[in-house]
């Protein structure tokens, strides 16, 4: 039945349908799955036509993390602790085949390692499994927006993460990344002759006088690894109307909770079933390296 | 093709049931539902404020059930048969499910970028769409994030609903179809703890408010 000017949820309570796992439509390697028969699902139809499509896409960054830890079932129905197949290892991986986008990691190298990562997410290697943590640290938000700046739009890259606050949680802008600040902002450098002397402050640091009038430039008096800070300036700016916000042109979120990985997520949209909020990059890093690789992708190093 | 601004657009005539039926029926359906949702705020105070499994399905119920009622609104107010005094009726209805500032932020796949309307402007805008006749279809789809609690003690969530827009004009050959798209509509959901005085007791209940929508143009 084709419905038109009327709302297509029936007169009564729907049934919460709320997603179909994409690989269910792909064939018959599925495994356990909670909720349903792993070979009878085929294609769903709505009320009008097939929806599989809207059915398999990671719609959320939320189904994305539910996806991903098995936190959901295949119709998107949230599963908890005491839940049947809750975590479930064999229904964990079907999900985390359809959560890559597989125009990319389809074959060769990058499909290698997809596998190396799964194996280590599932906890193959002998290790705990891991799993993501919404409230966790170790995973935020790059946001591409327009502003009016200089008199003309410019981009300007906005970074975010999750923290916690008073009774929950909320996101804070973290640091921002313009052009225009990494032409005005010194890059940080090596340590040359310009320094005072550690003796100066027995002068009231006269010799300051010095440093300002023959040089603009302080970064040669700054601390060892200080770097510089975009988000002040923004800051700045913005409250001297300086910085007029335009809109939002893309989004995506950068994770490094799995020890030794970083992968980035993305939405993806054309036709067929591997759509929706998928990691479009997968790179191992040294574990240790977590915090030097975030400055990388803030910095875009 | 004449592109719409919005991913809501006129609807073709109104669903058999009129806005007063349609409101009586949501009003009885709300009183339900608080029924449902509420209990003694003694109790309450013992079990915290805890959204678990029961009451989050209630609480989707609930919030669901403000989302139909928007659907339906808009494609009240989005068609051309409905007299305009009886579209702004509905549109202060409307209004009503929403909290205080919340906006419509609407792109398409030509312009990516997000043009942000307050909800009163989105839909005064719906109503004035240049065709002749729409079809609003509805997928059956809708997927529910959880609840995620704020820093004031609110908790927030997103549904996830999609739509399928065509918008017809009359030419030589009868009625043409001009434009048509489908969005993905994703719909904020805010949930809060109240209490309310009925026959002398305090009654706690979870009140649902919607917020910000994204509109977003999925393909044509």
């Amino acid at each position: 039945m084709k419905r038109r000017g009327r709302i297509g949820f029936g007169g009564t309570f729907p049934v919460l349908l709320l997603g179909l796992l994409p690989c269910l439509v792909q064939g018959p390697q599925l495994h356990a799955q909670p909720g349903a028969s792993s070979t009878s699902l085929g294609h769903r139809k709505g009320d009008f036509g097939d929806e599989t499509a809207l059915y398999a896409e990671t719609k959320q960054v939320n189904q994305f993390f539910r996806r991903f830890n098995a936190e959901e079932t295949r119709d998107g129905e949230r599963l908890y602790p005491e839940s049947e197949g809750y975590h479930d290892p064999a229904f964990r991986e079907s999900f985390l085949d359809i959560l890559f986008d597989n125009e990319r990691f389809a074959s060769g190298a990058s499909a290698q390692l997809k596998d190396r990562f799964t194996g280590q997410v599932l906890g193959r290697d002998g290790q705990a499994p891991v799993f993501l943590d919404f409230h966790g640290s170790h995973w935020f938000a790059e946001l591409e927006c327009l502003f009016q700046y200089g008199g003309k739009e410019q981009p300007l890259t906005i970074f975010l993460h999750l923290e916690a606050d008073r009774l929950g949680h909320k996101w804070v802008i973290d640091q921002v990344r313009f052009a225009p600040y990494a032409e005005r902002i010194p890059p940080p450098r090596e340590a040359g002759d310009e320094f005072l002397h550690p003796l100066s402050h027995e002068l009231d640091f006269m010799n300051l006088a010095k440093v300002f009038r023959s040089s603009k430039d302080l970064a040669g008096y700054l601390p060892q690894g200080w770097t510089p800070d975009p988000l002040t300036l923004f800051l700045l700016d913005v409250a001297e109307g300086n910085m007029r916000f335009r809109t939002v042109r893309s989004l995506r979120f950068h994770f490094l909770q799995v020890p030794g990985w970083y992968f980035r997520l993305e939405d993806v949209q054309r036709e067929g079933y591997n759509t929706g909020w998928l990691i479009t990059e997968l790179q191992r890093i040294d574990p240790a390296a977590r915090h030097a690789k975030r400055l990388a992708i803030q910095f875009g190093l | 093709m004449n592109p719409t601004p919005f991913s809501t657009h006129r609807s073709a005539p109104a669903a058999p049931e009129g806005p007063r039926s349609a409101q009586r029926f949501i009003g009885f359906l709300g009183l339900f539902l608080m029924a449902f949702l509420a209990l003694p705020a003694g109790l309450a105070a013992q079990s915290g404020e805890d959204v678990g499994p029961e009451r989050k399905r209630a609480i989707d119920s609930l919030a669901l059930e403000k989302v139909r009622d928007l659907s339906k609104y808009i494609a009240i107010v989005g068609n051309k048969e409905t007299p305009v005094s009886e579209a702004d009726r509905v549109i202060a209805r409307t209004l009503e499910l929403f909290a205080p500032g919340s906006e419509m932020g609407v792109s398409s796949i030509n312009s990516p970028d997000i043009q942000y309307y307050p909800v009163r402007r989105y839909l005064e805008r719906l109503m004035q769409l240049n065709y002749d006749r729409v079809e609003i279809d509805w997928y059956d789809i809708q997927y529910i994030s959880d609840l995620e609690r704020q820093p004031d003690g609110k908790y927030v969530g997103v549904i996830t609903i999609y739509q399928r827009f065509s918008g017809y004009k009359q030419g030589f050959e009868g009625s043409q179809l001009q434009y048509k798209d489908t969005t993905k509509k994703d719909i904020t959901v805010y949930v809060e703890r109240k209490e309310t005085q009925i026959g002398g007791r305090t009654i706690g209940f979870w009140d649902v408010l919607l917020g910000d929508v994204r509109v977003t143009e999925t393909r044509r």
